[in-house]
């Protein structure tokens, strides 16, 4: 949510470093990095923790496939959404720049009421509003695609909830189309107005310069953002578990709810948003290094 | 329209608890956030470690996530020494919220802090300021205009992210517009349509101040 500029960040680093190996004395030395010992003891013990449930009562064994199968749930929606929010920002940002008004009032307009509301508003929006006048109307995706998969001779493969996944990855990549739209309009604005000059007095048309010349610079640009913003679509999907979507959060909260042990039910959850740890973290890596590499081109 | 006077009075009801809920829970985070980004710049890394695990970890999860384990989890263990009563909707809430934006507030302190020059600190040094004095005297005063327009754009953040107090049973706008529309399903849109409105109503104007507050200080600077 917050942008840290990638240059403060590494700045940061280097003034840690320079304190951290300028005039440290040897107690603290001795004492930092006793640190990481407590921290290892901490994971360890972490571990045996879950080892211990999972030998008095089986818990791991029972639980960890569910969780599983809504955290596959969660990476396929999130992929679906991305891919979408991807297309739906790439017209939107082509429709603010675009040279004729009207449609950039409306992409402006787009942009301003979805950066505006809650993402959770937009879902419930999606799914019980416009969900419910499309069915008035005879619109019902789950019937649409049941009878699709029939014909392939495959409808078990189409979920009971298949309207709420519907619903919700457009609500999903409908929201980030909008944050999206700014990141590619930002951008594509940055790219050096002397290049677009210079290809078109070398004679290519507007499209061309568009797709040959600022395109490839801008999107170049986009990338760390784009994964910024994919870690926080992935922690967003579990919005959609008020839409009866069986992903990793309804799949945790599902599980966790009807225990009366307090101990399993706080030990469900944890499990659960480890399981989202394990998602996010590495990318947020990936992030993090993306940014530092893509900060040193040029 | 005759469905949206009615509903009127209660929606600015949640109107009303959406800015309590983050008039309440957004001094915290900035108070959390402060001495997490002090913490992280520490030289001890007894503070610094569990400073940045607290980070990542919350940065990392989704804060739908961290509210059940907070309201549910949380409240689960507090059952058994006969506790839940201190663990509602409210409480929960505003310490998910705080908790949660103190983890984003803390880079922005940082980036802040770290913005203002080094030479600064090197110059207060060698006048003879103790490090307190130049970290109250010299870097915050410039830091803080630097960082109001994230500060700002968070808090719209937060009036938006308040939503998700719904899930537990709170009482602000996107409930108040559940329980209307279990009432009048077969007619949600006008209801859906006030929601957002009143969403607007909230976030447009402030980040239009955040705008011109971030006009005028990249013209000062």
């Amino acid at each position: 949510m917050s942008y840290v500029e990638p240059s403060v960040e590494r700045r940061s680093l280097r003034l840690f470093k320079e304190k951290a190996q300028g005039e440290a004395p040897a107690w603290l030395t001795v004492i930092n990095s006793l640190f990481y010992v407590v921290v290892m003891l901490a994971i360890i013990a972490f571990g045996y923790y879950l080892y211990t449930f999972q030998r008095d009562q089986g818990l791991l064994t029972l639980y960890l496939p569910f969780l599983l199968q809504g955290a596959e749930v969660t990476i396929v929606v999130s992929l679906i959404s991305m891919v979408l929010a991807t297309i739906f920002g790439f017209i939107g940002a082509l429709a603010r720049l675009s040279h004729f008004a009207p449609i950039r009032w409306i992409a402006t307009i787009y942009v301003e009421v979805v950066r505006g509301t809650p993402i959770l508003v937009q879902l419930l929006l999606w799914y019980y509003g416009v969900g419910y006048v499309l069915s008035s109307i005879g619109f019902d995706p789950f019937s649409i695609a049941f009878q699709a998969m029939t014909a392939l001779q495959s409808n078990s493969l189409v979920p009971d909830q298949f309207n709420g996944y519907f619903y919700g990855i457009i609500g999903l990549s409908f929201n980030y189309g909008a944050y999206l739209t700014e990141v590619f309009r930002t951008r594509i604005e940055s790219v050096n107005k002397g290049q677009t000059e210079a290809a078109l007095s070398l004679g290519l048309n507007s499209r061309q310069t568009m797709r040959r010349i600022v395109l490839p610079q801008a999107i170049r640009n986009t990338i760390p953002p784009f994964t910024n913003y994919f870690i926080t679509l992935i922690q967003d999907s579990a919005l959609l578990a008020v839409l009866s979507v069986i992903e990793l959060d309804h799949q945790t909260f599902a599980l966790a709810l009807p225990q009366t042990d307090a101990n399993v039910k706080f030990f469900v959850f944890v499990l659960g948003a480890l399981l989202y740890l394990v998602m996010c973290y590495p990318l947020s890596l990936v992030a993090r290094f993306l940014e530092s590499r893509f900060a040193r081109a040029y | 329209m005759d469905l949206i006077q009615q509903a009127l009075p209660a929606f600015l009801a949640g109107v009303r608890d959406t800015i309590f809920y983050c008039i309440s829970a957004f001094p915290l985070a900035l108070l959390f956030g402060l001495i997490l980004a002090l913490m992280s710049s520490s030289r001890i890394i007894w503070l610094r470690g569990p400073a940045r695990i607290f980070i990542e970890i919350v940065r990392s999860t989704p804060i739908i996530v961290q509210l059940f384990i907070l309201y549910y989890g949380i409240g689960a263990l507090l059952l058994q020494f006969r506790l839940e009563t201190l663990d509602n909707s409210w409480t929960a809430g505003i310490a998910v919220l705080a908790l949660n934006y103190a983890a984003y507030e803390s880079e922005v302190f940082r980036a802040g802090f770290l913005s203002v020059e080094r030479g600064q600190t090197e110059a207060a040094l060698s006048l003879g300021l103790t490090s307190w004095q130049n970290f109250f005297r010299i870097i915050l005063p410039q830091a803080v205009p630097l960082m109001i327009p994230p500060f700002v754009n968070d808090f719209i953040y937060m009036l938006k992210d308040s939503a998700i107090v719904s899930v537990i049973a709170g009482t602000e706008l996107t409930s108040v517009l559940n329980t209307w529309v279990t009432h009048h399903g077969s007619n949600p849109i006008p209801l859906y349509t006030l929601a957002i409105v009143l969403y607007l109503l909230l976030s447009l104007p402030t980040s239009y101040i955040a705008r011109f507050f971030e006009r005028r200080l990249r013209a000062a600077l």
